[in-house]
């Protein structure tokens, strides 16, 4: 039974088992057994960030998210509409379909993209002139463009493609991911978002670990050195003065967990306090560029200032994969940059220069150190853009059909998947929900996302919620 | 690839339509239980069981320990010994009020060899107003309180502290539960002229709210189902959210029970404008604002006419932003409302208004102008204006008639079948629950049915659920480990008999939480020591059967208490909005955090910290917080770096050590061994060992060294404030540093 039940915990004692179980593991099975065995031990060994064994051999160990916040449009970056063209000013047929919109936009004239649009490497797939960098990719990238979301607007959009709920509450997926793997590095955060503006909306909610202990939430990194709260010692505290104190902090405790030794939650106390002074020092060097080449930074767009803020956060980001996070989440244009409700051409021009260089600057590099391989990289917004205008000059909201690409950790490169309707309205076909996307990312990560539950209330919550299918022919 | 119903196409308003008339049949079967789910123990009613007897008649100090014993001896494992005066002092001291016992009241305790000197300890303990704090927090977990509505702006809710407060004083005067779950479930119609019951009536309102919303039908649903989750686990300690789409795949709670018990609150609404005066008092009051009134119509008169427009304009904004059928329930005619459109109504009118005062912060020029002379007039007649009557965030109910519920086909709030009438779970009581119209208020009358039965003491559910919550939070652990699930996946009582016992008990007493406290607490087992024993962990390793007392971290709350209370500096003013410490440098919260500029306000109790939903108190946060946005029944204990890095590099909690060595310094004479035994005494309740003075005394003269060096070098070093005369700088910082470490270390931060 126990072998059966710890797939994704490393079972050493019984009493760690039932601990464990406790705060993750469900099942009608586990039920029954702690009914027979009897149930949890109340002050036991808790350390979430340990280890955990994937259900399946992972393709990728990271996970970089490119979050374009606000919403991309689908139609003017990589999934070309002729026939948009076609109509352009004219009302959209009713062959496709009435839909109502946030701004109520659904009886507005259909607007084709103004961009030019060409094909790409050896694949062919193609990229608009927005993205002439990152199209030089288009041979790493699987571009998914049947994709879908149940949320119109952008608190409950970037709530579902952070946490698979439109309804704030729920684990955000970096948070799942590090319930299910636990860490990979032993003095940094598991799950970590970067911003490059203003706070995204919905606030922390959307890396928050909802019902799962709060150990697991996403730390936001802050600016500047100290990226971590309370990372420094206050003014005042040399470091010497610091460890006199650790020291003495050690001997406090372990004479006092001499007398109770079968405690061992006592004792990952004392390792916290070790691990977060290696944190200390281990933080800041990640975030420090200072020891990267000049030409890395060029390669990222740092020495641009137009594209050096998202610049800086992709090789922040490759910087932390490398040193063991399993999710860095990076907003461009957090604060719903890219909601282009009118003048999409400035809108868009100015949001795709900051992310262009940057993007394609961190998929070079990361195929460069041969982390591509195992690092799974992943763009796209809450939801794509309407065909109508709004305005005359901009899009409104579309979470009918719209575009996300992933490429690296195993992902087929080179190849789109699913399609929308000749306008881009709305997926046809095979379509993909947030949850497939999600179910797909936890795959390639070696989770499968009905296997990684946790009860809640008598429910066992995964990260799904009740839908979600691994997306056919990703890596294959 | 569907993943979920693809609602988004329906057509509103036939769905509104749908709401209020016909609805598609089919959802709801007769379902018949089996004889196994109709066993289940929690649906059985409390019988009092017999006390067994025990051999180790010695041991039992009270009936718990007979029930206790006798499931130890039948495995042959032995109790710890019991723990010592210290341990138990320190224990009962946090376990009640949150803080640590001052070195006056261990040395009381300890130097009363009464028979009855704990019992002493206990009743001082539960008479404490500190008591009422620190249990007020493990009910606003279950509340899910929160000072902000959460969402996307996370506005703050300016009159819901009054609910924390209510919590405060309704355990500190003993409320007998069964009257505090009334007031709380319906308050407004049981006591309409007591302001109290319609404070409690916030615990329904206690849910994030999407202020922004624009599908207000599909946000009444969220909220309903929200209140109905809520008052399911809490109450009746059973997961009804399950069956909000379907018929409980565990436990027998039908797809339509989940309705039924939503259907108590179809009726309600948020009422954030509930004035709390008596009777008497209003009328005063409304006089005083008629005089205020007849004075200042014209000039009042004047000032409207300047911001209409600006209200005008604001009301059309957002009016045009609603669907079509909220701009129809806000058109029509209050006499030809339906109860469902007076929801829409209540529930979208918010958002449309804006008041003189705000709609004059968009006058520029000189209508600003010509308004700021009228407000100086009319501030000529504040001395006759009352003042503002004391406001309630509330939950009524909007009139008599109440909109009609449905089974929700896979709970889309759009997706409406059987039509059900307000009910308990079907396997108690299958019928229809009988709603009696209230008498005097205008009302429903639904939820006085529920909160009848929920504090009837007959229900199996409600009564014994609380009983069990309060065994959890003594021993960490519930007699039923799952304090809000009695169902199926939740764990069966260790021992039943015990639960039973002391539920009937707790009936028979009153509903009295605070006899329940004594009662646990004067039992030998509540006293055991926590220590490790080969052969009694062998037989039952995770202590089911309660040999030893279970060791625990404090919550984050308990333990900044802790360390402001061992600093001297606790504050302990009692009640009011919210108080706001400083927040790290760096930490940003959307709905804003002003520090409170009385630096004394800062070191109030953790309880009166102001919860705001989207920014958690970050050292609350770190130390297993839960979130805010739905019940917590049991938090979960992590040990984090983050934790250590709160405790080791917070600057807040470097000033506490700095008060703390002030205040040893105080009191603790010149010599460094009376410093380090006074520091021990309040950190620990208890004098060092010889070694461990000598260790504390080590690391003094090794940090006094380092420090003089640093001296030297000019850095600044952290010393108490008001140093006494004669104490030498580098020794009060080496001191600060020893202090902190006290907080830091296992000693001071478990509850043992």
């Amino acid at each position: 039974m126990l072998d059966r039940l710890s797939h994704n915990w490393r079972v050493q004692s019984r009493r760690q088992f039932f601990t464990q179980a406790g705060s993750g593991l469900a099942g009608i099975a586990l039920a029954n057994l702690l009914h027979q065995d009897g149930a949890l031990a109340a002050s036991a060994p808790v350390d979430p960030m340990a280890p955990k064994q994937p259900h399946h051999a992972p393709k990728a160990k990271s996970i970089i998210w490119l979050f374009m916040e606000g919403g991309p449009s689908h139609i003017d970056l990589f999934d070309p509409k002729p026939k948009l063209k076609e109509l352009n000013g004219q009302p959209m047929p009713a062959s496709f379909g009435k839909v109502v919109t946030a701004m109520g936009t659904a009886n507005n004239t259909l607007m084709a993209s103004q961009r030019t649009f060409k094909q790409h490497g050896q694949s062919g797939l193609w990229v608009s002139d927005w993205y002439p960098n990152i199209a030089e990719h288009v041979d790493d990238l699987a571009v998914i463009r049947s994709c879908w979301a149940d949320g119109l607007n952008h608190v409950g959009s970037v709530s579902q493609m952070n946490t698979g709920d439109i309804l704030a509450g729920r684990p955000s997926m970096g948070a799942w991911l590090t319930y299910g793997l636990g860490s990979a590095n032993r003095n940094l955060p598991s799950f970590v978002v970067l911003l490059d503006d203003k706070e995204p909306v919905g606030g922390t909610k959307i890396w928050s670990s909802g019902f799962l202990p709060a150990s697991f939430q996403g730390t936001q990194f802050r600016q500047g050195d100290t990226p971590i709260l309370h990372l420094k010692a206050p003014n005042g505290i040399s470091d010497e003065e610091q460890r006199g104190k650790l020291a003495y902090l050690k001997e406090l405790n372990q004479r006092y967990d001499q007398q109770r030794s079968d405690d061992s939650e006592l004792d990952a106390r004392v390792r916290s306090y070790e691990l977060a002074y290696q944190m200390q020092s281990a933080a800041p060097e990640a975030v420090d560029l200072n020891s990267e080449t000049a030409a890395t930074k060029k390669m990222y767009g740092i020495d641009d200032p137009e594209t050096a803020a998202y610049g800086k956060n992709c090789l922040m980001a490759r910087r932390l994969v490398e040193r063991g996070v399993r999710f860095v989440e990076l907003y461009c244009g957090s604060g719903s940059g890219w909601d282009a409700h009118n003048n999409i051409e400035g809108n868009h021009s100015k949001w795709c220069r900051a992310s262009d260089k940057p993007i394609a600057g961190l998929l070079a590099d990361l195929k460069s150190r041969g982390m591509l391989k195992d690092t799974l990289v992943v763009w796209g917004g809450e939801f794509g853009r309407t065909p109508f205008n709004e305005k005359g000059t901009g899009r409104d909201h579309n979470p009918w059909g719209f575009t996300m690409w992933m490429a690296g950790g195993g992902v087929k490169g080179g190849q789109t998947i699913g399609e929308t309707d000749e306008i881009g309205l709305r997926g046809v076909g095979e379509r993909y929900h947030v949850h497939d996307i999600h179910a797909s990312i936890l795959d390639l990560l070696g989770l499968d996302h009905e296997r990684l539950t946790y009860t809640r209330n008598g429910r066992a919550e995964r990260p799904t919620i009740v839908g979600g299918s691994v997306i056919k022919n990703l890596t294959t | 690839m569907l993943s979920t119903p693809f609602r988004s196409q329906r057509g509103a308003l036939a769905i509104l339509l749908t709401v209020g008339a016909l609805a598609v049949s089919g959802a709801t079967t007769t379902k018949v239980f089996t004889q196994q789910q109709k066993r289940w123990w929690a649906f059985q009613k409390v019988v009092k069981p017999p006390v067994p007897a025990v051999r180790n008649t010695s041991w039992v100090k009270n009936d718990i320990d007979a029930f206790v014993l006798s499931k130890l001896e039948a495995k042959s494992v032995a109790p710890n010994p019991s723990a010592d005066k210290v341990t138990l002092i320190r224990r009962a001291t946090l376990d009640l009020t949150g803080l640590p016992p001052t070195p006056a009241e261990v040395q009381a305790f300890t130097g009363d060899t009464s028979a009855n000197a704990f019992e002493k300890v206990v009743d001082r303990l539960l008479a404490s107003p500190r008591y009422g704090e620190r249990w007020a927090r493990h009910w606003l977990d279950l509340a899910r309180y929160a000072d902000s509505e959460g969402f996307k702006s996370d506005e703050t809710r300016p009159n819901v502290w009054r609910y924390r407060d209510y919590v405060i004083n309704s355990l500190n005067s003993d409320k007998p539960y069964d009257r505090f779950v009334k007031e709380q479930i319906a308050g407004d119609e049981l006591y309409p002229n007591d302001p109290e019951a319609l404070v409690a009536t916030g615990f329904n309102r206690h849910f994030p709210d999407e202020s922004n919303a624009r599908n207000v039908m599909q946000r009444r649903q969220e909220l309903l189902n929200d209140v109905t989750d809520t008052v399911g686990a809490t109450f009746l300690g059973m997961t009804f959210g399950c069956a909000r789409c379907h018929d409980h795949k565990f436990d027998p709670i039908l797809h339509k029970d989940y309705y039924r018990l939503q259907a108590f609150f179809a009726n309600t609404r948020i009422e954030d404008q509930a004035a709390l005066l008596k009777p008497e008092d209003s009328k005063t009051w409304e006089t005083q604002y008629d005089a205020w009134d007849a004075q200042t119509k014209t000039v009042r008169a004047d000032m409207h006419k300047l911001v209409e427009p600006a209200i005008a304009a604001v009301y059309k904004e957002n009016f045009d932003k609603f669907p079509e059928e909220i701009q129809m329930a806000i058109n029509t005619t209050p006499d030809s409302r339906t109860p469902f459109q007076w929801q829409m109504y209540h529930k979208s009118k918010w958002t449309l208004a804006l008041s003189d005062e705000d709609a004059a912060k968009k006058l520029r020029g000189d209508p600003a102008k010509k308004y700021a002379e009228l407000n100086t007039e009319l501030a000529k007649s504040d001395s006759i204006k009352p003042v503002n009557k004391p406001i309630a965030q509330a939950m009524i109910d909007n009139g008599t008639d109440s909109p009609k519920t449905f089974v929700l086909r896979a709970g889309a709030w759009d997706a409406p079948t059987d039509e059900v009438q307000p009910g308990f779970l079907s396997i108690i009581d299958p019928a229809d629950a009988k709603i009696v119209p209230t008498v005097g208020v205008k009302s429903t009358g639904r939820r006085t049915v529920l909160a009848n039965w929920l504090a009837d003491p007959q229900n199996p559910l409600s009564t014994r659920v609380i009983v069990n919550r309060v065994w959890h939070l003594h021993f960490g652990r519930g007699i039923a480990g799952t304090p809000s699930d009695f169902g199926v996946m939740g764990e069966r009582p260790v021992n039943p008999q015990l639960l039973d016992f002391l539920t009937a008990n707790f009936v028979e007493g009153g509903w009295s939480i605070k006899k329940l406290h004594k009662q646990i607490m004067l039992s030998s087992t509540y006293q055991l020591s926590s220590g490790f024993q080969q052969a009694a962990a062998e037989a039952d390793p995770d202590n089911k059967l309660m040999w030893k007392f279970n060791r625990r971290r404090m919550e984050g709350e308990s333990i900044r208490d802790s360390m402001l209370s061992t600093s001297g500096i606790l504050n302990t003013k009692m009640g009011g909005p919210g108080v706001f410490p400083p927040l790290p440098e760096g930490v940003v919260t959307r709905g804003g955090w002003k520090t409170n500029e009385d630096e004394s306000e800062r070191t109030r109790r953790s309880v009166y910290v102001f919860v705001r939903r989207n920014t958690r108190y970050p050292m609350f946060e770190a130390f297993d917080m839960p979130d805010t946005n739905e019940t917590c029944s049991r938090r979960t204990q992590t040990v984090t770096p983050s934790q250590s890095l709160e405790l080791l590099n917070n600057e807040l909690v470097v000033d506490w050590a700095k008060a703390f060595a002030g205040r040893v310094l105080n009191d603790g004479g010149m010599t460094q061994e009376a410093q380090v035994d006074r520091a021990y005494k309040l950190a620990y309740s208890r004098t060092p060992s010889e070694e461990e003075r000598s260790l504390a005394l080590t690391f003094l003269r090794k940090q006094v060294h380092i420090l003089a060096e640093q001296a030297k070098k000019n850095q600044k070093l952290i010393v108490p404030r008001n140093l006494p005369a004669g104490v030498i700088p580098v020794h009060a910082a080496a001191l600060v540093d020893l202090c902190h470490m006290l907080f830091n270390s296992n000693e001071f931060l478990y509850l043992d």
